[in-house]
């Protein structure tokens, strides 16, 4: 039986090599897609990168220091503050609305009492907080972050020692021996040198809008090389189906029927050979997207084969649906081309889900392209690994299954 | 050479031959074929001639296994259908009267892999591949696409790829379709050498002198019923020496005097035309046309049918072979 498949397969096998457009349209066309698309694109998803930082900020503080530090980052060049939106004076809800609207990719919310917590130096650090958008790439945060912490430190600096010089010369009052002045020096020189150890009143944290949460976003590769390789595997759907009518066509079929061959061996010859083809597919483009686009294939290979191994399971299934159902050459390739375009458009191999609106994305949950999508991205772009994509695998397992047993009970052996 | 060379393990009874009795297959109201009873003998060529649409296919498929039947028995070696269904396969070459290959592959790819799916492995394979080549006298091609052969190479191959296996019995659907006339007579010879390999062969065509040809006995078949089966010479005999069509004026009074003549045998009306089997055709003849010419009527058209399948066939059905 394994011999009989072994030859099934080898068979198919060298009659998809000897077909350039078949091989063309696996391996190179999703290839292709992802060069294109990644450098059309580069634009949308690297937005924030050149232009001007546009910054709504809340001042929940309102004091004087607050103010300062205000004045001086809407003073840099790359950095524009904005204290209303179209009119309306921000605050932290309408901050969040606007950046996960995508209106603004980050903005900066001043707590209550950042002016005293400068000033003092003392107490727990109080919480400075970015919002932002989860995908906005480090590149734009980081220097952000640390602009606003050199600020904060040198206000605070600024503010702190006139304030403690001044509040120990109340203390001391008006009688001022020398040996009095001396201690005084000391005491100023210790505090400064003291409070410069202490940890910095502010705790800058980037946070996400509440709608946001948890989520980061793919970049053009991440987006792209996972997303055209799943467009990508599934064009053995036509192939199947096609290899599927043309033995009928050709009566190869119905010679292998009279052959002593079970349906079972029959089928597995078929599906077999493009299941590797998926595979290998699906190593290449990663491969491609390693060695040439400098993808980070995150931290779990294993996570990467299972969901290799579930995704074209998943198109495999669909090529036996579709083989079943097409009845001539041309729906193969006219139908089916449109069927693998829609479900990957809808499963966000094309436009990531995320920027569709909700109905969309939901619809695109009844793809098996959505769940491969995100198994892979959950891997690639959040270092996840194999129990995070549990569900995205089982999904996976569950359309190539009902793809499958479709597909052989309504198969056409004759 | 009856048994003697049988070597399939599958082979349950030492006469193997196919025996085929009340055969019934109904494609929904309609009977493909209608109460079928036919011997195969071990080493035996038995030619199934009848015109489009007569059930040959239909019966070639039931015997593969690739299609149910309604009612009848078959057997075959011994094995019963369609119970044995999985053994019977393995002891059967099949022909399909389409070509049955895969364009794009070579011809040894192709032979390799059927050869494959047949359990046949390494040199065991290679030399059954030559074999086969030799028979149908492709080997100087073997390695060439299969898309770029001729017809009738096509053709050869198909057969060749049915070889392999070393099948009891070989099932041939028309194997000569879509062959130009120059190639036909190289194919049969192929398939004269087949029989080296395969003694028995079921052979359909609508083609009587393929049949008188390769046929140790004939089956005529025709709406689903064999109307007769035996040795072309013994159907040649249906015909006594010869049949006569007469076409003329006042036709339906002509046959009782045409009836009293002394060559005549039997005659009948089919399609406005007096068919006469007559045992001397020569004979025949002449006292036709002195009758017709006593009796004042014109001949629209007189034929005298060389004694063949093809007017065997005609005197049993009344239609012509070829559409
Ligand atoms: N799959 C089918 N469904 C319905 N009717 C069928 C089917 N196959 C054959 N028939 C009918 O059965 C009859 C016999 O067909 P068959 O193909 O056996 O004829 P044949 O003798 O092989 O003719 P040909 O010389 O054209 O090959 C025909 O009337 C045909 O229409
Ligand atoms: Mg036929």
């Amino acid at each position: 039986m394994w011999l009989q498949i072994k030859a099934l397969a080898i068979k198919e096998l060298q009659i998809f090599i000897r077909d350039p457009a078949a091989v063309l349209l696996v391996f190179l066309l999703p290839l292709g897609f992802v060069v294109l698309m990644s450098y059309a694109l580069a634009e949308p998803f690297a937005e924030q990168r050149s232009r001007q930082i546009h910054l709504p900020v809340v001042d929940l503080d309102g004091g004087p220091l607050a103010s300062k530090l205000l004045a001086e980052l809407d003073q840099m060049e790359a950095i524009a503050v904005e204290r209303r939106f179209q009119g309306q004076d921000l605050n932290r809800k309408s901050l969040e609305h606007l950046i996960a609207e995508g209106d603004r990719s980050i903005g900066l919310v001043l707590p209550a009492g950042l002016s005293r917590a400068l000033r003092s130096r003392a107490g727990d650090p109080i919480a400075v907080e970015l919002v932002s958008d989860p995908a906005l790439g480090d590149q734009v945060v980081e220097p952000l972050l640390g602009t606003i912490r050199g600020l904060c430190e040198r206000l605070s600096f600024q503010a702190f020692t006139p304030d403690r010089v001044d509040s120990l010369f109340e203390r001391f009052g008006g009688s001022m021996p020398a040996i009095a002045l001396d201690g005084i020096r000391n005491k100023v020189r210790t505090d400064v040198l003291t409070s410069l150890q202490t940890p910095s009143p502010v705790r800058l944290m980037r946070v996400a809008p509440a709608s946001m949460q948890h989520v980061v976003r793919p970049d053009a590769f991440q987006q792209n090389v996972p997303g055209y390789t799943l467009f990508g595997i599934f064009w053995i759907v036509v192939l199947l189906a096609e290899s599927v009518l043309r033995e009928k066509r050709d009566g190869t079929f119905r010679r292998l029927l009279a052959a002593p061959l079970s349906r079972g061996v029959l089928l597995a010859g078929k599906l077999l050979p493009y299941y590797l083809v998926n595979l290998i597919q699906i190593a290449l483009m990663l491969a491609a997207g390693r060695l040439i686009f400098g993808l980070d294939l995150g931290s779990s290979p294993g996570g990467l084969v299972l969901v290799g191994l579930a995704a074209s399971a998943s198109a495999t299934g669909l090529g036996v649906l579709v083989a079943a159902l097409v009845r001539t050459e041309a729906q193969a390739r006219n139908l089916t081309i449109l069927l693998l375009l829609t479900l990957a458009a809808l499963g966000g191999c094309f436009v990531p889900r995320f920027i569709m609106p909700q109905a969309m994305q939901s619809a695109g949950l009844a793809t098996p392209h959505a769940w491969a999508l995100d198994a892979f991205q959950d891997i690639l772009v959040r270092g996840q690994g194999v129990v995070e994509i549990l569900p995205e695998l089982g999904a996976l397992m569950a359309f190539a299954a009902v793809f499958f047993l479709l597909g052989v009970w309504r198969f056409r052996f004759d | 050479m009856a048994g003697s060379d049988c070597s399939c393990a599958e082979c349950a009874s030492d006469e193997c031959l196919v025996e085929i009795r009340g055969l019934v297959k109904r494609y929904g109201s309609r009977k493909a074929i209608d109460g079928v009873d036919l011997t195969v003998q071990q080493g035996e060529v038995l030619g199934l001639l009848g015109p489009n649409g007569a059930g040959k296919s239909t019966t070639m498929a039931v015997l593969s296994t690739l299609t149910s039947f309604d009612a009848g028995t078959i057997s075959l070696c011994g094995l019963r259908l369609p119970r044995d269904a999985a053994r019977v396969k393995r002891l059967l070459g099949i022909v399909p009267q389409e070509l049955a290959l895969y364009p794009s592959l070579s011809g040894t790819q192709n032979l390799s892999f059927f050869g494959r799916i047949y359990g046949l492995r390494g040199r065991a394979l290679s030399e059954r591949i030559a074999r086969v080549l030799e028979i149908v006298g492709l080997s100087n091609r073997a390695r060439d696409p299969v898309r770029s052969y001729s017809g009738g190479m096509q053709r050869r191959l198909n057969m060749a790829a049915s070889l392999l296996h070393r099948p009891r019995i070989v099932l041939l659907d028309e194997p000569m379709v879509g062959v130009d006339p120059q190639s036909r007579n190289l194919l049969l010879e192929h398939i004269e050498r087949m029989r080296a390999e395969c003694h028995t062969m079921i052979y359909t065509t609508h083609n009587m002198d393929e049949a008188a040809r390769l046929c140790d006995r004939v089956a005529i078949m025709d709406g689903g019923r064999i109307l007769a089966v035996d040795t072309t010479a013994e159907l040649l005999k249906l015909l006594g020496s010869g049949v006569i069509h007469l076409a003329c004026s006042g036709q339906e009074s002509m046959a009782a005097p045409l009836a009293e003549l002394e060559s005549v045998r039997s005659l009948d009306t089919s399609d406005g035309v007096l068919r006469i089997r007559v045992s001397d055709t020569q004979a025949a003849l002449l006292e036709i046309t002195r009758l017709c010419h006593e009796r004042s009527a014109t001949i629209h058209s007189l034929e005298a049918l060389e004694p063949n399948l093809e007017s065997v066939f005609l005197h049993l059905t009344g239609k012509s072979l070829r559409d």
